[in-house]
């Protein structure tokens, strides 16, 4: 094999990074569905020619993309001009997680694109880069195209069929009630689309323009990407391209496995953590995570003491790449340069799943509504990291939001997936940050929505009181207020974190939970069920979401007085709470220095973690 | 009334205020440099200005129109030094700007990710009862009292600018243009402004965001923009001060007082339209610039000479969708640092700055820069700015020996090789996405390089895109002073109609142009433009019914435009993205009006000067892959039309140094730029 120089390998990098780039760019520009074009919920990566993920996106949820395409084609079978498709869960081992992301695959060929067979759509975008020399090709026997690896784009497809209008709701019972399943297939063979296939899955979409639009976004992006890839491989040659790939995934894994090393001692350390429902009446489900280090050096991830698979749609059919993509995240911090791939996957050597738990559950178990699961993983990752640091590691999240409002309006049916933000764990060195959703997606802005659905919104705000206090305080939810203007609206909701809120560390307090209240401050007021479906509002009832926080970090009576003072000027903490949980009193607007010195002489003693009083464990 | 034949423009960089003064009519010009004053920086303009009409012979009077592009807003954006602003906002959303649009960016940790301190905090924030909806149509009164109560208590609070943005204002600015009315009679001292008046455009984040910032550059715009015209008044100018925008045209000092944030990338806009208008008189009319300074490049491309506009541009963190350049902007310079961590070799974007600089300027910095490693390389003389600034290869050797080759093993020539590699292929990955992103194939343009680094790259560039051509301004460091003397007055205005385009009658859209019109001729009027210097452009911006983002379709000349942008857009589409939608609706979002105001633009100024054999002032040598050579230094200054000579060169003057490598012949084109093209193979 070639070796790769580091200057190459740099520049292979940054040139695979302009690649998702552009990609991205195209997705975003063509789209049709808000939830693509607006939220963006799209992701892009490559691969290396067998397949192992060489540059991600920095999203910490990806398992083995390419395998389940090769359970069913054989890589010798590829040739250019393949587009490869799935959103089988079951069928991908977890690769995919839910039914609604749609994972499309080319596989990239040197010595032969598929643009002469009009595979790339007539794209314009094939100029080459001619002008270096192309160093490894010149030299090698010509034998037809060598396949160099894949590029992928994913995206979340808001309809695609199901029991009700998004696909995903918390009534469902069985994975076959969340939209249709597409196994991996070959869409396209020597550029030639199935038509009939598309044709297809559209049907089975509530909005099948908006499905189509989507797709052929998709498949002109991935094609974009596939281009582009191609002229790397011939600018450095095949074999330098594999180089670089192997290199980027050894130094991913090197990094992972060196801080995996540095941050846990030999033996086992545990966590448990747990989400509030299934949204059908069960519940809590505790996740139970232990992670060994052997005296050889092994990391073993054992998951297997969670939990039964929930009768709701909360199950995760995790990936075993998944923990090693998280930490990977997790650990790639201030690491300029690299990029999340398979190395971290490979830094944790095995990874212990029980069949029929909440993390690895039976087909067909309902998945829609993983995300919460997701989320409280993710923590519960940062947990084991916090027990073998004593504390230093991210306070707990909130796991996203989302409400959906269906119903007819004006003769047309209309669907509003609104996701909504929360706050974010509090860090050793930072506040967690205010009202953000997940990696790289965005809000609905209100004057959009107004314009799009029959909805006006009332207030759209900081959720004061939201984030764990601490010394680093943790980030705040949000308020967000619809008037339904629809004569009837159907409503789902889902919210975890309420009856386990997100913890603190290191002496920070907990942060807030969320709720979901139609008619708030009248007499008609009622709670909605935090995780629910089928709820119906009429004309002029209003809603009223609050999302949760994140957990604080360090003792709140460390917190320096202005600080605190700034986030009670700005709405993000009550005078009460300033007063009760940072022992700060403020007068007429400013800091009482005496009367806070005083309430702070009052500290108690503090425990690693924090969920409604200080504990050595949350669950 | 002044001759209009003199004209001044005016640079004022951080360093020096760079004066041109230049005979309209014959294309005479004169420079003068003096040291910049920041306490007021109008000390030095004035200054400046009387240093170059002592040179030309001439009197203040005569000067007919004084250029400028400022750097005032987008430094006190960028640096955090707006001034203290509240924001008046509809009653339920005080933390817009917080909130903003709940993204992380895509290319950030999601756990080391810390959010940008906004520019106005959430405790200057006032919310204001009364409420539109999205269709225009008022659901309840503007709360006068709550305005009048939120002025006080801004003041109270020491803001000095106050910031308007009420939801739906695109649709209805009626609430904001009264709210608006109480600010000035409550607070008639402080600056204050209404999104309806900056841009009127849908989405309240982004609006909200650029009226905040318009206000907190008013005040210190506002100042220096006295200053100016009365120290040219004092002076005994009597032309008008026209500033340069984000959007490559200029305006006069009243229409920058109301909306200052149009000048937040004056200083980059007005580098491109020099390229353009240097370009277009050489010959060249499709090009893709790069401006490569000491922390950042600028790229831009221009078809037929024509400047692109785009409204999703952003400056810093923050997006700003007034009409802009549509540039891409990364963040490799000159002063770009090397740095090797966990085994990975980085250029960028962190710099070095102004100070310490690259370590060759033996200011203290060591740690190597994109300028050290082309100094290894032979790149660069061994003083710069005439000889004033040496340069010392040792240190630029020992930097990049410490930090990047030693830990690679590598000779220091090769990982000097490779800075630059990296830093070119950063900016050839922009360069993509300005070019082939849009549907273009960069080998159809020519490469234009400017400011002071970008001459080393560009035919480096240039042959990594497969690009046979360069053009190297006459002035690469300078090229301000050209866009602003090449400018014409511009300005956009704009409807969001949100039309479905099916149903989108001919009188509708012609209404609507209309009224743009009228709009456009008010602002004709205020800028003085003659009949004949008018020019008005329609463009309609659409998309796919449940698109995103919308391309802009030239208007046709029909009298049903409909069928003729339904072509248009699906062909733009195609073009672009490589597929359309046949079938699928198509929505107009918005109708757009360009206005442009013809200045004349005055003659190119002749070069003087021989043949290539008599601007040898030396040699250096030139470490290549292939081995050492030695190449001519060059002074550019020298070099008369039709000079011609082939790589391996250095050509010097005072703003910038060119690298013409081996392989590129070079030629002196009658407007003084030089083109270099590549020889076949």
């Amino acid at each position: 094999m070639t070796p790769c120089d580091p200057v190459t390998l740099e520049i292979i990098r940054g040139a695979a990074r302009a690649a998702q780039a552009e990609m991205e760019a195209l997705l975003e520009r063509t789209a049709m569905s808000a939830f693509i074009r607006e939220k963006k919920d799209f992701y892009t990566a490559i691969f290396d020619a067998e397949g192992a993920m060489a540059v991600g996106s920095d999203l910490p949820i990806f398992g083995d993309i390419v395998g389940p395409v090769l359970q069913r084609y054989p890589l010798d079978d590829m040739r250019p001009g393949d587009l490869y498709w799935y959103n089988d869960c079951y069928g991908s081992r977890g690769a995919v997680s839910h039914s609604n992301d749609q994972v499309f695959l080319v596989p990239v060929f040197l010595g032969g694109t598929a643009s002469d067979d009009g595979g790339a759509q007539g794209h314009p975008a094939t100029p080459g880069i001619t002008g270096a020399a192309g160093r490894g090709c010149l030299d090698r026997p010509r034998r037809g195209p060598v396949r160099i690896g894949f590029v992928m784009g994913w995206a979340h497809f808001s309809d695609i069929g199901g029991l009700r209008p998004g696909s995903l709701s918390p009534e469902a019972t069985d994975h076959f009630q969340e939209g249709i399943i597409i196994p991996p297939v070959r869409l396209q063979r020597d550029g030639r689309t199935n038509e009939d296939l598309l044709r297809t899955f559209w049907r089975n979409s509530r909005f099948p323009t908006q499905s189509e639009g989507d797709t052929r976004a998709l498949m002109a992006a991935v094609r974009l990407g596939e281009a582009r890839l191609a002229e790397i491989a011939a600018r450095f040659g095949a074999e330098v391209l594999a180089d670089a790939f192997a290199q980027l995934l050894a130094r991913t894994e090197s990094i992972v496995r060196a801080k995996l090393k540095a941050t846990f001692p030999v033996g086992t350390t545990r966590f448990a953590d747990a989400i509030d429902s299934d949204g059908q009446g069960n519940g809590p489900f505790v996740l139970r995570l232990a992670l060994t280090r052997t005296e050889e050096g092994r990391f073993i991830l054992d998951a297997t003491e969670t939990d039964d698979q929930a009768p709701g749609p909360v199950n995760l059919l995790m990936h075993p790449d998944v923990p090693g993509m998280a930490l990977g995240l997790y650990f790639l911090q201030g690491e300029a340069g690299q990029v999340l791939n398979a190395g971290g996957p490979r830094a944790i050597d095995e990874v212990r799943l029980r069949e029929g738990s909440l993390l690895w559950p039976r087909s067909p178990g309902p998945l829609g509504l993983r995300g919460l699961t997701m989320m409280r993983l993710l923590a519960a990752l940062h947990g084991l990291v916090a027990v073998a640091r004593h504390g230093e590691a991210p306070a707990s999240h909130s796991a996203y939001v989302i409400l959906a409002l269906r119903g007819e309006h004006q003769g047309r049916r209309f669907l509003m997936t609104d996701g909504v933000a929360v706050g974010y764990g509090a860090r050793p060195f930072a506040d967690g940050v205010d009202a953000v959703y997940f990696v790289a997606q965005e809000n609905y802005p209100v004057e959009f929505m107004e314009l799009s659905y029959p909805v006006r919104l009332r207030a759209y705000g900081i959720q004061r009181d939201s984030g764990g206090a601490g010394r680093w305080r943790g980030g705040c939810g949000v308020v967000r207020e619809y008037e339904v203007l629809a004569d009837t609206a159907q409503v789902a909701v889902r919210i975890d974190s309420v009856r386990n809120p997100p913890w603190g560390v290191a002496g920070g307090l907990n942060g807030g939970s969320g709720r979901a209240v139609v008619n708030p401050g009248t007499p008609q007021e009622r709670v909605l069920p935090a995780l629910s479906d089928g709820t119906v509002l009429r004309r002029g009832d209003v809603l009223r979401l609050e999302t949760g926080g994140g957990g604080g970090w360090g003792h709140p009576f460390d917190r320096p007085a202005e600080e605190v003072l700034a986030d009670v000027l700005g709405g993000f903490v009550s005078p009460e709470a300033a007063a009760r949980d940072y022992g700060l009193a403020i007068q007429d607007g400013a800091v009482d220095a005496a009367h806070t010195a005083a309430l702070r002489a009052a500290r108690g003693e503090a425990k690693l973690f924090h969920r409604r009083g200080y504990t050595d464990a949350v669950v | 009334m002044p001759s209009s034949d003199l004209l001044v423009a005016v640079d004022i960089g951080g360093t020096f205020t760079d004066i041109t003064l230049q005979d309209a009519a014959t294309g005479e010009a004169w420079t003068a440099k003096t040291p910049s004053t920041p306490r007021d920086p109008s000390e030095a303009f004035l200054a400046g200005l009387g240093l170059a009409l002592q040179a030309a012979g001439r009197r203040a009077a005569e000067i007919g129109r004084v250029l400028h592009g400022t750097t005032v807003a987008t430094n006190l954006i960028l640096e955090g030094k707006t001034a203290p602003t509240a924001l008046l906002t509809t009653q339920g959303f005080r933390h817009v700007l917080e909130i903003g649009r709940a993204d992380l960016p895509r290319r950030d940790n999601l756990w080391s990710w810390r959010k940008p301190r906004r520019p106005v905090p959430p405790s200057l924030v006032f919310e204001i009862p009364g409420r539109m909806a999205a269709d225009g149509t008022e659901l309840q009164p503007l709360d006068e009292a709550a305005v009048r109560e939120a002025v006080h208590a801004a003041r109270a609070a020491g803001a000095r600018a106050l910031a308007l943005c009420l939801l739906h204002s695109f649709a209805n600015p009626a609430h904001e243009h009264r709210a608006l009315a109480i600010l000035r009679e409550e607070a008639p001292d402080l600056a204050a402004t209404a999104s309806s008046d900056v841009l009127p455009v849908v989405r309240e984040y982004e609006r909200s965001m650029a009226t905040a910032l318009n206000a907190g550059v008013m005040p210190a715009v506002a100042t220096y923009v006295e200053r100016l015209e009365a120290r040219l008044a004092a002076g005994g100018v009597q032309a008008p001060l026209l500033l340069m925008k984000s959007n490559g045209g200029v305006a006069g000092a009243a229409d920058i007082r109301r909306a200052p944030v149009q000048t937040a990338l004056s200083g980059p806009a007005a580098g491109v339209v020099g390229a353009a208008a240097m370009a277009m008189a050489a010959g060249v009319p499709q090009i893709i610039t790069v401006d490569i300074g000491g922390t950042s490049a600028d790229i831009c491309l221009i078809r037929d000479g024509k400047v692109g506009l785009t409204q999703t541009g952003r400056i810093g963190p923050w997006p700003l969708p007034l009409p802009m350049v549509d540039m891409v902007t990364i963040g490799a310079g000159g002063g770009s640092l090397a740095r090797v961590s966990g085994g990975a070799l980085t250029v960028g974007p962190e710099s070095a700055g102004a100070d310490p600089g690259p370590a060759c300027y033996g200011r203290g910095g060591d740690r190597p820069t994109v300028t050290d490693a082309h100094l290894v390389l032979g790149h660069l003389p061994p003083a710069l700015l005439g000889g004033c600034m040496a340069l010392d290869p040792r240190r630029a050797e020992a930097a990049i020996h410490r930090h990047v080759a030693e830990p690679f093993g590598l000779p220091v020539e090769a990982a000097a090789r490779g800075i630059l590699a990296i830093a070119d292929n950063a900016m050839v990955g922009a360069i993509r996405l300005v070019s082939v992103e849009r549907g273009h194939d960069p080998r159809g343009f020519a490469l234009v390089p400017f400011g002071g680094a970008g001459p080393l790259h560009g035919a480096a560039l240039a042959r990594l895109l497969g690009m046979t051509r360069v053009l190297v301004p006459p002035t690469p460091g300078v090229l301000c002073a050209q866009g602003l003397l090449a400018a014409d007055l511009k300005a956009e205005f704009s409807r969001s109609v949100a039309w479905p385009l099916a149903r989108a009658e001919p009188v509708r859209l012609e209404a609507a142009f209309r009224s743009l019109m009228a709009e456009a001729a008010t602002w004709f009027e205020r800028e003085a433009v003659a009949a004949a210097d008018r020019s008005t452009r329609r463009v309609a911006l659409m998309r796919y019914e449940e698109q995103g983002f919308e391309l802009a379709v030239p208007w046709p000349a029909a009298e049903d435009p409909r069928p003729a942008l339904a072509e248009g857009f699906a062909a733009a589409h195609r073009a672009l993205y490589g597929f359309d939608l046949p079938g699928v609706a198509i929505e107009i979002v918005t109708l757009r009006l360009e206005a442009a105001g013809r200045l004349p633009a005055p003659a190119m100024p002749v070069p003087c000067g021989g043949g290539a054999e008599d601007a040898v002032i030396g040699q250096q040598a030139l470490r290549l892959v292939s081995g050492t050579v030695h190449a001519p230094i060059l002074d550019r200054a020298r070099l008369g039309p039709g000079a011609a000579f082939a790589g391996p060169a250095i050509l010097v003057q005072l703003d910038a140094t060119t690298l013409v490598p081996p392989g590129w012949q070079a030629q002196v084109h009658p407007t003084g730029a030089l083109l270099l093209d590549a020889a076949t193979r």
